[in-house]
């Protein structure tokens, strides 16, 4: 190197120096920010640990427990009848589902088989709870966009499908209406008519949801192409439910599993999208309530006549053994696995349910989302507390 | 994207839906000035008809959280036919529900073997202190008023349908 220096080169190294300067100051350290674990948006307690650069996220860890209530334990020291007021509170918003996959388990050990008309009435039952579970995500997937007119109409029809519930079972939410061998009661005269018209309003309300939000040139650009899950990744983390099936997987439990429910009598369509990123997640939903509209208005046609409960004894004592019936939840698969060993109270329960399995993909699916899109991103998972933390 | 024909179509659905609410009015009730009727069967407030409870004890050792406390003593009635032996009789010395613990599940009225137990849709018993949610038999007696009778059944049903003792 010369000692004289060109004075355009000695400019431009000048520059050079500054400019790494500015750079070793920008330099940022990354900032780690808590979302939750109380956070208006969410019905329940959540944690995620985000570390962010700028505001690309690099790292997540989400944080449970916050609202374990310990059902698995409980239910060692509660009879047969008992449990399944417990479990009605593990997914509050759509809880007649979370019934049945229980006492399925316990019918199995007993070796007994609800007759027909019970079946038909918790297949619609059933089907109930998901439209008011997954309605309730149609709107809220808007109010996380910033659109709140969704919501409003979402749960002002929802509410006619809970008074359908609630004229039923006597309870909106916790309606603790399946029995071991049969359901608690008949339906009222004039329920089957009344849940028609419920049932017409919730396809008129898919349809305003399919144009406020799905044609809706701003939710699409927030949506598409956001939280994209290929399908085997989505198979490797145990995705179930809408997730998997958005991911263009065709796997429905409903369809796929043997069960003594009816869905085999009806014709319906398990509905599938390849894109497998936001979009898809609430399309793939709302395709889910108007094929369950479809399934309970075809059950309500071809209601059996006949009793709704099998000959159980008055005292249950369900014989030693293990069962595993797991049935396409709201949210995805949700089993039980219910070991006895032949007392009043089943020796031990392990529960499985969807919102767990789905939230372990978060840490692998956010890194290197923008935080805007992270609430989307977890929004499109669709998952209810309770469900998460049991 | 200077012209957005979604958003467009979406003013138009809500636009329907405010021209309808100005038409056929709000769906939402100002509660307490009016009330919607809950459905017959919904859970609201269990009513006791003491008569017919013999203190059996099934309900309490059913409950699934223990919130109904029940003491009772034998008593000594008059025979049914003349020259008979009397009678041994349970009375109820106190039944009480505490509506704080309670799940409303309805599992007691369901293993009520003499009928003594129904639901009522009531719901309006909040109370400023927590204590006061315990009802004892005569405030639960005194539902018994507000309990509908119960419902017929849909066609094709095998359920023998109940009544409501008075």
């Amino acid at each position: 190197m010369t000692a004289q220096m060109d004075p355009q080169h000695a400019q431009y190294v000048a520059a050079q120096v500054a400019d790494a300067r500015v750079n070793v100051e920008l330099e940022t350290e990354g900032m780690t920010l808590n979302i939750g674990p109380q956070h208006p948006a969410t019905h329940g307690t959540l944690r995620i640990i985000v570390r962010l650069d700028g505001e690309q996220v690099t790292e997540v860890d989400p944080v449970l427990g916050y609202m374990h209530r310990g059902y698995e334990k409980l239910a060692e020291v509660r009879t047969y009848p008992q449990v399944t007021t417990l479990i009605n509170r593990i997914d509050w918003v759509g809880s007649f589902a979370n019934e049945v996959p229980f006492v399925l388990a316990s019918e199995q050990l007993m070796d007994i088989e609800a007759p027909e008309r019970a079946q038909y009435i918790r297949t619609i039952l059933f089907e109930l709870g998901r439209i008011a579970n997954i309605v309730l995500f149609l709107g809220d997937m808007g109010v996380q966009l910033g659109a709140v007119t969704p919501m409003f109409y979402a749960l002002r029809d929802r509410e006619l499908i809970l008074n359908q519930i609630e004229s039923a079972t006597g309870g909106r939410f916790h309606p603790n209406f399946n029995r071991i061998g049969g359901v608690k009661d008949d339906l009222p005269a004039g329920w089957l008519q009344d849940t028609k018209s419920a049932i017409a309003k919730i396809m008129s309300f898919c349809d305003q949801a399919e144009g406020l939000i799905v044609g809706n040139e701003i939710f699409q650009e927030r949506t598409r192409g956001v939280g994209v899950i290929p399908a085997d990744v989505a198979l490797t983390y145990g995705l179930t439910g809408a997730n998997v099936r958005a991911s263009g997987v065709d796997w429905d439990l409903r369809r796929d599993s043997e069960s003594p429910l009816p869905y085999d009598k009806v014709d319906w369509k398990v509905w599938t999208h390849p894109d497998g990123d936001s979009f898809a997640r609430y399309w793939v939903r709302l395709q889910e309530v108007r094929e369950s509209c479809r399934i309970v208005d075809q059950l309500l046609d071809s209601l059996p006549s006949g009793p709704i409960m099998a000959k159980v004894p008055r005292i249950i004592k369900v014989p030693a053994g293990e069962a595993y019936v797991a049935t396409e939840n709201p949210l995805g698969e949700m089993g039980y696995y219910v070991v006895s060993k032949g007392g009043l109270e089943p020796f031990r329960v392990k529960i499985r349910t969807a919102s767990f399995s789905n939230m372990s993909i978060t840490p692998w699916l956010l890194k290197g989302a923008y935080m805007p899109d992270v609430v989307t991103i977890l929004a499109s998972l669709y998952f209810i507390l309770g469900d998460l933390d049991r | 994207m200077a012209i957005l024909p979604g958003v467009i179509k979406g003013l138009g659905i809500t636009f329907k839906e405010l021209t309808k609410t100005m038409v056929k009015g709000a769906e939402t009730v100002q509660y307490p000035h009016e009330k919607e009727d809950p459905a017959p069967r919904a859970r609201g407030v269990i009513a006791l008809h003491e008569d017919n409870c013999t203190s059996c004890m099934l309900c309490a050792r059913e409950c699934p959280d223990w919130c109904i406390y029940i003491e009772g003593h034998k008593e000594l009635a008059p025979p049914r036919r003349a020259g008979g032996k009397p009678r041994s009789v349970n009375k109820l010395d106190r039944f009480d529900i505490d509506y704080s613990l309670c799940m409303y599940c309805g599992i007691c009225v369901e293993v009520c073997p003499f009928e003594a137990l129904f639901w009522s849709p009531e719901y309006e018993y909040s109370e400023p202190k927590i204590a006061d949610l315990l009802h004892d038999k005569s405030r639960l007696g005194q539902w018994m008023e507000t309990v509908p009778e119960f419902e017929p059944y849909e066609a094709g049903t095998e359920v023998k349908l109940k009544k409501v003792p008075r």
